[in-house]
């Protein structure tokens, strides 16, 4: 099993959602993140006062799956989250030791 | 076997309820049964009898039995009869919690009795319902009348006073976001505990029993009787049915049981508005209702039992409305009747001076409200007022509530009766549209200028319109944004607004969502779209206007709309637009005209004393400043003699400084204004370079000071003396540069990994000039020695954008050579790009291989 963690821009969101929905996976976790990369925090200089934007907004996805659907999952979300232009984010496959379902205790790949 | 018995009975009843029973009746008949239940267990055991009274407290004691309700009891004993207690308190008691029952029981003497009704306000009020059940009367009397004797005569101001402070704590533990959602129809402002509340106090300090008493009394009038009677039943049927529906005693209305109950209660779901968003409307008017009419009377009763208050002086503010007491008042009905708009004018000084209106005069505008008509809607000295309470009152959401619970809102704008507590079924949305609206121009309020870069609005009235107006249109199949526009329109032209304002407050109403929802869902990066968005919004006033409207919209809708995290995005698309409105290039789009036009202003400013010769300025000069500045460069042309001399004048504008420079143009001059600004520890950020005709040049550059430095503490005489000096070449700018920046300059040790220099030399993208664009690591010098290559090529620059707010810097020149042509030759491009590369390459600066 594998952790996906993709960090892309807000307005992708819906896009990858709904192409990691039509692979068939159906839970994600979602959150709001700031943060820098290459693509760095900017000035703004806007009637004569500086404004400091030094973390961008991205979006957060983070899900489980199997590790044999890895490179299927990384293509679909790096095809559906990129435009080309810098801060378009990145994504991180981590191993997974075990997954368990709170509810029924079921765990691995049926857990997930 | 008992308890199956009562089990039976309390089936029987949920099956009355099925076939119709309901509200009070309901109530009685729960009561009832286990009265006689009791009654029978109470008789029926040996030990029980002498000495012994059995009293119901509380909702028992006052006969509202809800399904799954407490039932309060009382064993009242004489001294000497504990021997008998233990028998006579399980014959009771153990059937009803075998029963399932909650089951809140004291076993006391009278003696006990008092003591905890001193100790504890909750009891004090409980045993206020006391109602005897059976056992020894004589025993209950005597508690009664010590009790009222002891506790309650010679307390009365106490008692309010303890009411009034647990009322007001309870309404804020149950005012809180969840209990917006999920109101608490007990706890809950405007639940059963007010009128309970209400009740008690009537009953312990006026001896009235009834509702019809309290308002034969005069504490409330006829209409709110009969509103607060109609809300009050409807609220009993909800709460028996939620009480069924949960199974248990619950009385909060979980998000999980609204839809069902406004199936029960026949809500269909109509192309507006789902059923159980109008279920709850209706829910929330009664809570409502409730918490208006329990509020007038406390403040009555407090005002009529209370302490006189410090300022009893009375003054008139204008005929009808009066100060007294701190309060504001309504004095003249006759008045009213002939200025109706008094009524808001009452509001008006309310908001300005922060007096709260005196409860009758409250009561006076509700019963006034069929005053308000049509001529009243269109009137000026109507809207004046009004206006003014949104624009200027101190606390506006408290003056704004209080027109709204009022009904003068409403009456008003008849706009809103469609959203007056309309809920909306989802946990985005914590309060009620209307409240929603109102806390949208509180949060507008308190964005000070300070924080935001969008700030100081023209026509603030029309921004805190549009807050109140900006989800009108809910509730209404259509889209409610666009809807909501329409209506906001016809409020405009109602209330006296020119065409313009009125336009204005329909396009922030349709398009309050824009900017949240292109913020979130659309690339910030796409200029085309981000064109289209300036195309949308016209003006940077609208997009000032939109970008408060949105803050404090999501920051009134709830907890979870608001975060820093969407700040973040909406400032930059904001920015983003700002940026295309403000290029004057957007605004101007006829060049020729605009250069006419500013030609003109020009020389009307200079007047005919000193007619300038406009012929050498050239187009894009003129475009590019307002007439002013035009002029004030003009006049300092005139005192520019001496053919090596250069003015230098500073402006200080917060975040950076700009510095403009006049001089006569000669070779290598931005080279030497760019040398001795980094001399004198100065960053430019942004240039702008002109030649006139005559050879003038005008030269603005914006800049910042490389090390901490205020405005005041730049030397600026001493930055025109270097200038001058460099430009009689008596200044040797290379050597003071390196030795100046020997220290700051980086080690190669510690050098970063950056993206390799890079020089483009591009013709398509202006007709008229070649621009060529550096991208360096940034070190002191390097402008310098960029702009002295240059003019080593006899290069002119025209214009130059300096940015250093990525990885790497970013040099942009507008450029053309000695003969005033494009560089089109490509052996004199690679030439030049050749030496800008060396330059940007070496990291040490000025020309010089230093060795450290």
């Amino acid at each position: 099993m594998k952790k996906i963690e993709a960090i892309i821009k807000p307005f992708k969101l819906d896009e990858v959602k709904d192409a990691l929905n039509e692979m068939g996976i159906k839970g994600m976790t979602i959150s709001e993140v700031k943060g820098y990369g290459r693509q760095k925090g900017h000035k703004e200089i806007y009637r004569g006062a500086e404004y400091i934007v030094d973390f961008i907004p991205k979006v957060k996805i983070e899900i489980i799956i199997e590790a044999a659907m890895v490179d299927a999952v990384v293509n679909r979300i790096r095809e559906t989250a990129n435009t080309g232009k810098i801060g378009d984010g990145k994504i991180f496959v981590l191993p997974v030791d075990e997954v368990i379902r709170v509810r029924t205790g079921e765990t691995g790949k049926e857990a997930i | 076997m008992v308890d199956v018995e009562l089990r039976a009975k309390r089936d029987a009843l949920e099956y009355l309820w099925r076939q119709g029973l309901g509200g009070q009746a309901l109530l009685h008949k729960h009561s009832q049964l286990i009265d006689d239940y009791l009654i029978s267990c109470f008789l029926n055991c040996p030990e029980a009898g002498e000495g012994m009274s059995l009293v119901a407290l509380g909702g028992y004691g006052r006969k509202e039995l809800f399904p799954y309700s407490d039932i309060d009891l009382l064993l009242l004993h004489a001294p000497g009869t504990e021997d008998r207690l233990g028998a006579v308190t399980e014959a009771l008691f153990y059937p009803l919690w075998d029963a399932g029952l909650e089951v809140g029981h004291g076993v006391r003497t009278q003696d006990a009795c008092l003591a905890d009704a001193r100790q504890d306000f909750f009891f004090q009020v409980a045993l206020l319902d006391a109602r005897h059940l059976t056992g020894a009367p004589q025993l209950f009397s005597s508690l009664r009348q010590t009790f009222h004797g002891e506790l309650i005569a010679g307390h009365r101001r106490e008692f309010l006073q303890n009411m009034m402070r647990h009322r007001n704590e309870r309404h804020q533990r149950y005012g809180l976001h969840s209990y917006q959602l999920e109101p608490n129809i007990k706890e809950s402002r405007g639940g059963f505990r007010d009128i309970q509340a209400m009740t008690w106090v009537s009953h312990a300090l006026f001896g009235l029993h009834e509702l019809h008493d309290i308002e034969e009394a005069g504490l409330i009038s006829p209409q709110e009787r009969d509103a607060f009677a109609q809300a009050r039943d409807s609220l009993i049927k909800i709460r028996n049915r939620l009480h069924y529906l949960s199974g248990r005693k619950n009385d909060q209305m979980f998000f999980e049981y609204q839809e069902e109950m406004a199936k029960a209660f026949k809500y269909p779901n109509t192309k507006g508005t789902l059923g159980v968003e109008r279920f709850m409307q209706d829910l929330y008017r009664h809570l409502q209702t409730i918490a208006t009419t329990t509020d007038l009377f406390f403040e009555h009763v407090d005002e009529t039992l209370g302490s006189p208050r410090s300022n009893p002086g009375e003054q008139t503010i204008e005929p009808g409305i009066t100060v007294r007491q701190d309060r504001l008042h309504l004095t003249d009905q006759a008045l009213i009747e002939k200025r109706p708009y008094l009524m808001m004018r009452l509001f008006a000084y309310s908001g300005k001076t922060g007096l709260e209106i005196h409860h009758r005069s409250r009561k006076i505008v509700t019963a006034n409200l069929h005053l308000v008509d049509d001529k009243i809607r269109h009137s000026k000295r109507m809207a004046k007022p009004f206006l003014d309470v949104l624009e200027n009152a101190q606390d506006v959401m408290g003056v704004l509530s209080v027109i709204l619970d009022t009904g003068l809102l409403t009456a008003y704008l008849p706009e809103f009766e469609q959203i007056r507590a309309l809920a909306q079924h989802d946990v985005y949305h914590v309060f009620t549209v209307d409240r929603h609206l109102l806390q949208t121009v509180a949060e507008l309020k308190k964005l000070s200028p300070g924080k935001t870069p969008f700030a100081g609005v023209e026509s603030p009235h029309i921004l805190a319109l549009a807050a109140l107006l900006h989800d009108i249109g809910k509730g209404h199949h259509e889209d409610h944004a666009k809807h909501g526009g329409k209506l906001a329109a016809g409020v405009g032209k109602r209330l006296g607004l020119t065409e313009a304002e009125t336009a204005c407050l329909q396009f922030l109403v349709e398009n309050h969502l824009f900017l949240t929802v292109t913020a979130l869902r659309r690339d910030l990066e796409d200029d085309a779209f981000l064109r289209q968005c300036a195309e949308q919004i016209q003006t940077p006033e609208r997009l000032t206007m939109l970008y408060l409207l949105s803050i404090a919209d999501a920051k009134a809708t709830g907890p979870t709309a608001w975060s820093e995290w969407k700040g973040a995005l909406l400032l930059e698309i904001s920015l983003k637009i700002s940026h295309l409105l403000e290029r004057k290039d957007t605004i101007l789009p006829d060049k020729s005209q605009g250069a006419e036009w500013m030609l003109e202003q020009v020389c009307a400013l200079m007047g005919k004393t000193a007619t300038p010769d406009c012929g050498i300025l050239p187009e894009e000069y003129l475009l590019s400043f307002p007439p002013e500045e035009v002029a004030h460069h003009l006049r300092l042309r005139a005192g520019l003699k001496n053919e090596i001399q250069a003015i230098t004048e500073a402006t200080d504008h917060g975040m950076f400084w700009s510095v403009l420079i006049m001089a006569h143009d000669s070779t290598g001059l931005l080279a030497k204004i760019c040398g001795t600004l980094a001399l004198h520890g100065l960053n430019v950020v942004s240039a702008q370079i002109f030649t006139w005709e005559d050879g003038t040049v005008v030269d603005v550059l914006n800049v910042r000071p490389a090390a901490e430095q205020t405005y005041a503490e730049q030397e600026w005489q001493a930055l025109g003396k270097d200038l001058n000096l460099a430009l009689k070449n008596r200044l040797g700018l290379s050597h003071r540069l390196v030795e100046k920046f020997r220290t700051a300059f980086r080690s190669p040790g510690q050098k970063n990994v950056q993206a390799p220099p890079r020089v483009v030399i591009d013709n398509k993208v202006s007709e008229q000039y070649t621009i060529i664009e550096v991208f360096a690591n940034d070190r002191p010098g390097l402008l310098y020695d960029i702009t002295r290559t240059l003019a080593d090529f006899e290069i002119n620059i025209h214009r130059a954008r300096i940015s250093s707010d990525s990885d790497q810097v970013v040099d942009v020149f507008y450029t053309l050579d000695s003969f005033a042509t494009k560089i089109n030759n490509p052996s004199f491009q690679e030439e030049i790009s050749k030496a800008l590369l060396h330059i940007a390459e070496n990291e040490t600066g000025t020309g010089t291989k230093l060795q450290w």
